[in-house]
Formats: C-alpha cells, structure tokens, sequence
C-alpha cells in the first residue's frame, strides 16, 4: 500500500508536541512526521528529530573556488598586459589582494546560498499537502504514513487536541 | 551548583553556581593555602629580581642619556601596559552591553588595576631616557634637519611646557586612578559581606576599603551609576593614552614616519592581547583553581567570539597601513616598511602576524572549538605572543631606527632614508633580564592581589545566578536570560 | 528590555502586511512625485551625455566634485544594512528583530544608487564596460587590477550580490505567508518566489543558520567595500590630505554612523506611514540611539586622528590644504556645519532618554547626522583637490552646476522611491523575525517583579 500525507492542525503548541509524542508512541518513525510552523520554534520544541546537515561545508568549497579565480584573474590580467608601474615587478602581490579577497568571500556567500537552498531541499516544485492557516499561527503536524495507519493518526491527533485533520484529495 | 547544557552544546556550557554558598565558596578559594599559586609568586619574584639586576647593569653600562638601549625596556614595558591597561576596559565594555556571561569574567579583569601603578613606576625611565623634542643642536639654515622632531606636541610657538613627559605621565595616572576606583566600588559590596569570614591583615585591609556598605537600595544605585561613568571615562582615556604613548615612543621616534592608523592599530592589538590574556587565566581559574562550577563554556564561548572579531579587526588595520605605505611609495615610506617589516625586523614581523593573526583565526574560525575552555585561552595565548612580538617589532624598531650616540641629527631629520636602515637589535643579556623582571613584576602584583582579594566578583555572580535559569518551552530545555531593563 | 504585549500571527500578519495588501492612498501620488524627480534627473544626464562633462562645474584641478561626494555618500548609507543586521544577529540582540529588513533592503537601494554615480561622472558610461570587467578578448585589453578604481566595482557588486541574496534567503518564509494570503496573478508570483516553503523544522533550522552565516560572511564584505572607496584616495600621492593610513577604517565606521542614522529615520518614516507602532516602538529606535553614541564617538576618534596626523607631518602643502579645510572662509563655516552636524548636536541629543523616546527629536538628529556626513565627503574630496598650495600653476575652487544638483537631488527620490515601491511588495519588517521574537518572551519572577525574559538556544 501507497505511503501518503495525512496533516493535522493545531492551534496551540503544546498540543502539537503531545501529538508528536504520540505518534512516536504508536511506534511511527520519526522521519515520518514533521511540524509546520509560521516562524521558527526554538530547535527541540516539539521534541522533533535532529535534523543533519553539511551546510558548513558549502563555503570552504566556494571561498576555495572564488580564491582560485581570484588569483587566476588577477595574475593573468597582469600577464596578458605586462605593464611595468612605479617600478614593481609585473606580478606584485599587494594589488591582488583586494580583487582575490573579493573573489573569495562571492564565492564563500554565492556556494553558501546554494548549500542552504539544497540542504532545506528548496525549490519545492509542489507544495503537497498544506494548509494556509499555518502561516496564520497553526501549527500542522503533516504525518506520511501508509494508507492503512491513517485512521489511527487521525485519532491519536484529534486526542491530542487537533483542530481539523486534513487527508489529500 | 549545577551544570547544565542541552543536546547541542557540551557539558558545563552554563553554570549556576547556588547563590547563598557563593559568598562562603569563593572566600574559602581565597584564603586557603595554594601551593601551586605560592610557587608563581616565588617564581615572579625571582623573575623581577632578576629584571632590577638587567636594569642596574643596563644603568651602568649605557646610562639614561641614550635612548638606543632601551628598546627591549620599553618593548616590556608597552607588553605589560597594553594588557593591563586593556584588561578593565573588558568588565567596563560588557557591563555596558549588559551580558550575562561577562560574570565570572569581571573581578579577573578589574584586579589588573593594581598592576596600573607598577606601569606608572615602569613608567619614569622611559620619560627620562626620551630625547628631547626639540633640536638641540639646531641651527637655522642647516639643510636636512628640523628644529624639532615631528610628534603630535607641536604648537604655534614650539613644545608645550611639561611635552611629553609630564602629559603622558598624567595620562598614566589618571588610567590607574580610574582602574583602581572600578576595583574599588566593584570589591566594595564583596569586601563587606566577607569580611566577617576572614582574619588577621584581611579582615583590617577589607573593612577598610569595604566602608559603609550595607546594600541599601540608595547604595546599589548609585554603585551601578558609578560603575557606568567610570567605565565611560576609562573607556575614553585608555584610547587617548594610547594614542599618546604610541605616538610619543614609537611613531616619533622614527623620522618621517606619519601614520595615523598606529594608535588604533596598537589600541586594537592591547585589546585583543587583555581579553587573551584574561581567557588564559579564567582557564586556568577553572581547570586547576576550583572554579569550575563559576565558569561555564559559554564564557570561553561569548568571550572568543570578541576575540575572532579583534583578531580579524587588527589584521585590517594592519593591511590598510601596509597597503597605503607600499601604494605611497615615498622613500620615506618605503624605507619604513623594510626596516618595520620586511628586511631588519622580517622575522619578528612575520612572527607577529602568525601568532596574532593567523594561529587564532584558524583556531577560531570553528565553531566547535570555540565551544570549549581550552580553544579560546590557545588563541588568547597566541595572541599574547603575537602582542609580545609586535611590542618588540615597533618598540625595539623606533629605538633604534637612528644611530643616536653616531649620529643625533639624524633624529630630527625629513625621513628615513634608504641608505641609512639599521640591522634588527638582538637582545643581549641584561635586555632579557629585563623583559622576564618586567613581566615578572606584573606577575608578582597580580598574583598578591589575587591572594589578597576574591578573583570572583562575589556580588556580580550572585546578581547573574538571579537572572539566568534552565527552563523549559514545550518539549525542550533552554537557558533563559533576564534582562531587568 | 521589552515593552509592548505579545501579539497574535494573525495580527502580526494582518499589520505588517498592511503596505501590500492595501495601499494607502497616498502612495501612487507621492510615488509619481518622486518618479517625476528621478525624471527630470535622466532628462539632465541625456543632455550632460550629449553636450560632455562640460555643463557641470568640475573643473582642473578639482576633477571630482558633487558625483563622487554623493557616491560615497550613499555608499556610506549602504552600510548600515550589515551593520544592523549583521552585527545585531551574531550579537544576538532582541530588538534589532523589526529593524533588519528595512536596513537590507535600504543597503541594496542605496548601493545602486551610489554604483550610478561613478557611471554618470564618467561622461561616457559605456566606457566603463572596457575598463571594469575583462571581456575584451579580441583586442587584450584587460581591467587594470593594481588601481583601486577597479578594486571598487569588485568591492561593491560583491557586496550587492551578496545582500540582495541575504534579503532573498531571508524573504522565503514571508513570501509563503503572503502566497497563503493573496490570490490571482500574485498568489502566482509569490509562489513561485516562496520555492514551496513548508516551515518545517529543517527549513527553519537552515534559515537561523543562513541568518548568522551570511551575517558573518558578509561583515567582511561590508568592511572591505568602505574601505575601498577611501583607498581610491588614500592610495593616491598626488593629493595632499588623500593619503593617509586611516582612511580605510575612518571611512567605515563613518559609514555606519550615517547609515544607522538613516535606518532610524526610516523606520520613523515606516511607522509612521504603515501605522506600525506596535512593531517599531520606541525601544528599539532608543537602543539605535545608544548605539549610535557608541558609533558616533568611534567616528569622532578616528576623525581627530586623521585630522592630527594630517598636521603632524607639518609639510608646507598638507598644512595649506588644512588651513583651507579649518580657517579659510567659506570651507571653514562649512567644516565647522560638518563637525557639529556629525558629532555635538547629535550625540548630545542622544546622550538624553527623552529625546531618544520623542521621535521629532530623533528625526532631527539623524537627518543631522546625514548632512554632516554628506558635508565630510566633500570636505575631504574638494579642498584637496582645490590645490591652493605653494608651487601650483592651477589652483582652484568648485561650486557645483544646476545640472549637478538636479542630478544629486534626484538620488534621493529614487532610494525613496524604490523603498516605497519595494514596500508595495514585500514586508519591509520581517514577519517571522518577529513572530520567533514573541514565542521566545517569558518572564522571570523576582520577589515581586516579573522581570522579561528570553529563552535562549544557545
């Protein structure tokens, strides 16, 4: 049988979290359930998983990269127009470093940005099951869970105090 | 006492120590015998002998009448001065921004205060062995000289009377009168309700100083009050002292050298060297002197923090001079630039720029270390090394940029020429006696008066066990911070 | 410290989205307004572009004149975004939550219109793409890197990239509360902007983290890019009272004395237009004004110690150049406006709790703040330039042209009249910031008081 979405609304947080709790009773995984929320709850609030991520990663790559080029265009910039200034060799180093140190740090924040769009896993080409009252304060507890469990969420949720417990149509 | 942390930071991240033992926990530390602590007092008091044995064989050999000797002198001195004079400023500046975690921190800063008047004596041979601003063997039409050196003394009608002796003398005392009235309105509410729990010399030094402090609301209004303004005021001062000494023992001793970006340069790097040093020592406090349960992780944290972004402040400020000099080109400029960094004193210079720059950046830059105690104080202890070396580098270069015994005039000459760059100054016997005296002698002071007064601020500690608390919000665990306005 | 009550998301949203979802009726008229301003300026600059550089008053040798005053002027407004945002996120301060967007987004409009500029006084803008960025494959001619005039455009289109890319990341969440909000073509466009935002936990966790990880990468940007502009000075010779080591960090924290300054004014002006006391309350214009004491004196210091330093050379032309700036009449008056604008009304202002609270007052001292400033940069281009000194055969002074000022008044309307249509589009305080800010509040009870409180990751 198909694993599918199942969310349920609840108007304070404390139900939401008992409601997770649960879940996690009626030996659902972790990984299967997720809390919507409008603004982000202190990490543990629900009593939720640790979420793991590389993010920190991202701009060593990029400030790597971005000092790469950096030296690259500055040096051979200098080369392919070899003019001799106040008496400094061709390739002095000095000079490069403004350009370089700005390379760098474009190619830390542009590799940053991309590690934090693919590691929340953005864009979301579909948005899947949603309620537009989350962003007014709900917080939805969106469950995957196969076919057959979806009756037994929807009591564990609506005892934990869910306002309404939505199935897709 | 209690330690806390949650999933995502490590053991001991905060610490609550029980506010009504805190009183009798921290005067038990004070008072009890402490062999490792009785042997650093030896050892300081060793070292400073020896520094007054190098003083009186550098007297005897090279008198007080060129200045040339005296780099490693001065280079000690300025080592000791950007510590101690930068260390209060660091109570006063997170007392400002009101930080919890500046607690444990304050009391350990503020005592640097009693090391100020050791600086003020230090002080006097170096006022004595500066040349004069003015020419003394001037005479008008003389092609290459000026009738005085350029220094920031000069006004209308020549040198200010008392320049710059006496100015930058008052500036010293006015920094240690300052510091030492922090200390004293910050020991005030700890001396007395403690001074029912010591004895003998204690007991007459703390009911004296503690006065009538009897914790009166009146009272604590107008201690936080003063504490504001005197942090203000030395906050003010210690950069125009700075600024004055810089300026007066280095950038003027070097003929032609115009740099206006020396006094925050050396302002950034006494700053980045106390709170260094002051990490050091609060590792130290917390690994082997029993204070473990005063200072939590997020100390060392907070603390380093401040630490990268001096760090990183000062390699900026040094970039702008380097690069505006090497863009300038002027012979003058040049010339400096190769004696200060990249000929005589290269070693020295690239030295500097590992220990405080490089090495605590790349400690610092990870998260994970600056979660820990000894993170931090590794970076704080590279960035004392790397002060150390800057001292030298600057001090010992302006001492000795021109050959003064040889050539006086050359002191008051347009600039630095190429031909005339000296060799680097290696220190010879009684130099390094002096180094180890003078950093002895700071020792020495503030060790006694860390074994005379609590090295935790008793009341301020107290005051933040009120504030912060663990507490929960839905399902997890999270420190809580009050801020009462 | 914390004042006002909590409030609810719906009335979070229903307030803060108030500027998007129904426009006042002011805002088209003031909106064209200001357009037909920023019109009349493009006019002028067809016409300078037509008829050359010659209509304006710069003049040998005073070569720079209003155009690049006002580029580092608004260059210096660019930085207060960072600054607030940045600073106040790594330093985890609770009341900067209402004041980091409309200080982005201030940093984003101001630092294009300060990049149009340098364009404009060129004379012949297309030309710039020759010097500025290596394409020229065919004929091998390449950006000259040693110039700091090349260094600039690196300097700011980092920077331009990288906060506008800050305010994107940060503009996700909110974009979903208005996808969930409108209709039609704009529930359209703001889903697609919204990539599909959930607010789940691991997109949250990523945006806390993109917040202070960008915070921390961009600070160095943002100092860099200051620090550049001054190095088109201070790498110069030529120009007695250009060089000097610390123009560099000088030109920064002036930067962020007068761009903080403009961010407290417009988020008076913010409060005022959108009704949104309950946000931006006069606690958190109170911290800016202490935190400015702080900026203002660090600026105050570093200015004294260019201005000594320039004296202590005490070489013949320096001191011509200073005697010009300090004792001769006019540039001595103006000086004197600059100093006093910058530093002594202002700060004694701010010095008081009640004037910090009163927002006329405030006002009035941060547009202060920003005349002074923008007097500082023409105070240290100008009289340098203006070469009244010994041994010179061209020795003049500069008063800008008609074409010049229209030119100048004109980047004024158009930084507002990009906030303002910016404001139409997306909510210039964020709202999530804000909606964290009020789940985090709590209170300890002390004997008899309930002091605030906030919890605390970390």
């Amino acid at each position: 049988m198909a694993r599918r979405p199942i969310l349920g609304l609840f108007r304070d947080a404390n139900a939401a979290a008992d409601a997770g709790d649960a879940l996690k009773g009626a030996g659902i995984s972790e990984n299967d359930y997720d809390f919507l929320t409008d603004s982000p709850y202190p990490e543990g609030a629900f009593g939720e998983r640790e979420e793991k991520h590389r993010i920190y990663v991202f701009p060593f790559i990029g400030a790597l990269l971005g000092l790469t080029s950096g030296i690259l265009l500055t040096s051979m910039t200098q080369f392919a127009y070899p003019l001799v200034t106040g008496g400094k060799p061709i390739l002095s180093l000095p000079p490069m470093a403004v350009v370089t140190y700005e390379g760098t740090m474009l190619g830390a924040i542009l590799f940053t940005v991309l590690g934090i769009m693919f590691e929340s896993r953005l864009p979301k080409p579909k948005l899947g099951l949603y309620d537009t009252r989350i962003t007014e304060g709900f917080i939805g507890v969106l469950v995957n869970a196969e076919e057959d469990q979806h009756n037994q969420v929807q009591e564990l949720m609506t005892q934990a105090g869910a306002v309404e417990v939505k199935r897709e149509n | 006492m209690a330690e806390h942390s949650n999933g995502r930071s490590p053991a001991g991240m905060w610490v609550f120590p029980q506010a009504d033992q805190i009183t009798a926990q921290v005067m038990e530390r004070t008072t009890r015998r402490c062999k490792p602590h009785t042997i650093a007092l030896v050892v300081a008091a060793l070292l400073a002998a020896l520094g007054v044995v190098g003083f009186l064989f550098r007297v005897a050999a090279d008198g007080l009448d060129n200045y040339n000797a005296w780099g490693y002198y001065m280079a000690a001195f300025s080592f000791v001065f950007m510590v101690t004079s930068g260390a209060p400023l660091a109570t006063a500046a997170f007392r400002f921004t009101k930080s919890h975690w500046r607690r444990p921190l304050s009391r350990v800063a503020e005592l640097f205060a009693v090391v100020g008047v050791l600086n003020l004596l230090l002080f006097i041979p170096m006022v004595i062995v500066l040349p004069a601003i003015e020419n003394p063997t001037f005479v008008p039409g003389m092609e290459g000289e000026m009738a005085a050196r350029r220094a920031i003394w000069l006004g209308s009608s020549g040198v200010p009377f008392g320049a710059p002796a006496l100015w930058d003398i008052l500036g010293l005392v006015a920094l240690a009168v300052t510091s030492m009235a922090i200390l004293w309105l910050s020991l005030m509410p700890d001396l007395a309700q403690s001074r029912d729990r010591v004895s003998g010399f204690r007991r007459t030094i703390y009911g004296l100083l503690a006065g009538s402090w009897h914790g009166t609301k009146r009272q604590w209004i107008q201690h936080k009050a003063g504490m504001m303004l005197l942090g203000g005021f030395y906050f003010m001062m210690v950069v125009f002292v700075h600024f004055l000494i810089v300026s007066d023992f280095a950038m003027s001793l070097i003929p032609g050298w115009k740099d206006s970006i020396l006094p925050p340069l050396y302002t950034l790097i006494a700053f980045q060297n106390a709170l260094g040093l002051l990490l050091v020592i609060l590792f130290i406090l917390r690994k082997w002197g029993g204070y473990q349960e005063y200072i939590g992780i997020s100390l060392f944290w907070s603390a380093s923090k401040i630490l990268l972004g001096l760090t990183l402040l000062w390699t900026y400020h040094l970039f702008a001079f380097f690069i505006t000099f090497w863009y300038g080109r002027l012979e003058v400029e040049e010339s400096i630039l190769r004696y200060l960094m990249f000929e005589s004193y290269a070693p020295v210079f690239w030295a500097n720029v590992i220990f405080s720059f490089f090495v605590p950046f790349f400690i610092l830059l990870w998260n994970p270390v600056r979660k820990t105690a000894w993170g931090p104080a590794l970076a704080g202890l590279s960035a004392l090394v790397g002060g150390f070396l800057f001292s030298i580098r600057i001090f010992v270069g302006s001492f000795n940029a021109v050959d003064f015994k040889e050539f006086p005039g050359e002191l008051y000459s347009l600039g630095l020429t190429r031909a005339r760059i000296q060799d680097a100054v290696i220190p010879d016997l009684w130099d390094i006696f002096m180094v180890v005296g003078i950093i002895g002698a700071a020792a020495l002071v503030y060790l006694a008066a860390a074994k005379l007064f609590p090295v935790m601020s008793i009341w301020e500690v107290k005051e933040g066990a009120m504030y912060q608390r663990m507490g929960k919000l839905f399902r997890g665990e999270y420190m809580i911070l009050a801020k009462p306005e | 410290m914390q004042e006002g009550r909590i409030l609810t998301a719906t009335e979070v949203n229903r307030d803060l989205l108030r500027s998007i979802l129904d426009t006042p009726r002011w805002f088209w008229p003031v909106v064209m307004a200001l357009g037909l301003v920023v019109l009349a300026a493009a006019i002028v600059i067809g016409v300078m572009i037509n008829r050359g550089l010659g209509i304006t008053n710069l003049n040998r040798p005073v070569v720079w004149g209003f155009f690049i005053t006002n580029f580092v002027f608004w260059i210096g407004i660019s930085h207060a975004g960072v600054m607030l945002s940045a600073i106040l996120r790594l330093a985890k301060a609770e009341w900067r939550r209402p004041a980091t967007r409309a200080a982005e987004v201030l940093t984003i409009f101001s630092l294009m219109t300060a990049m149009t500029m340098p364009i404009i006084h060129t004379g012949r803008p297309w030309r710039i793409m020759y010097w500025a960025f290596p394409y020229d494959f065919a004929r091998g001619i390449w950006p000259n890197i040693r110039t700091p005039l090349i260094w600039d455009p690196s300097a700011i289109l980092t920077y331009l990239t990288s906060s506008s890319l800050f305010v994107l990341i940060a503009l996700i969440p909110d974009f979903a509360v208005l996808r969930d909000r409108t209709t039609g073509i704009s529930h359209q466009v703001y889903s697609m902007l919204s990539l599909g935002w959930q607010g789940n936990p691991r997109q949250w966790k990523l945006q806390i983290i993109s917040g202070v990880l960008l915070s921390a990468l961009i600070l160095p940007v943002f100092v860099s890019v200051h620090s550049i502009v001054s190095w088109d000075f201070g790498m110069a010779m030529a120009v007695k009272s250009w060089h000097s080591t610390i123009f560099a960090p000088y030109f920064v924290v002036g930067a962020v004395h007068s761009g903080v300054s403009a961010v407290a004014f417009v988020l008076i002006l913010l409060r005022k237009a959108y009704g949104w006391q309950a946000y931006i309350r006069h606690e958190h214009i109170d911290a800016l004004g202490r935190l400015l004491v702080v900026v203002a004196t660090g600026w105050f210091y570093f200015f004294s110690m260019e201005v000594i330093f320039g004296i202590y050379g005490r070489e013949a032309d320096e001191i011509a150049v200073r005697t010009l700036q300090f004792i001769q009449w006019p540039v001595s008056a103006w000086t004197m406006v600059f100093v006093i604008t910058t530093y002594f009304i202002p700060v004694s202002i701010w010095l008081s709790r009640y004037c910090r609270r009163n927002l006329w007052i405030m006002s009035f001292a941060c547009i202060s703040v920003n005349i002074g400033m923008w007097l500082e940069r023409f105070l240290i281009i100008v009289p340098g330039l203006a070469n009244r000194q010994v041994f010179t055969f061209s020795w003049n002074m500069y008063s800008p042209s008609i074409p010049e000022i229209i030119i100048i008044s004109a980047t004024f309307a158009l930084v507002a009249m990009f906030m303002l249509l910016f404001s139409r589009a997306i909510p210039l305080v964020p709202l999530y910031d804000i909606k964290e800010g009020d789940i985090l509040k709590t209170e300890i009870q002390i004997g008899r008081r309930a002091v605030p409180a906030v919890y605390r990751e970390d």
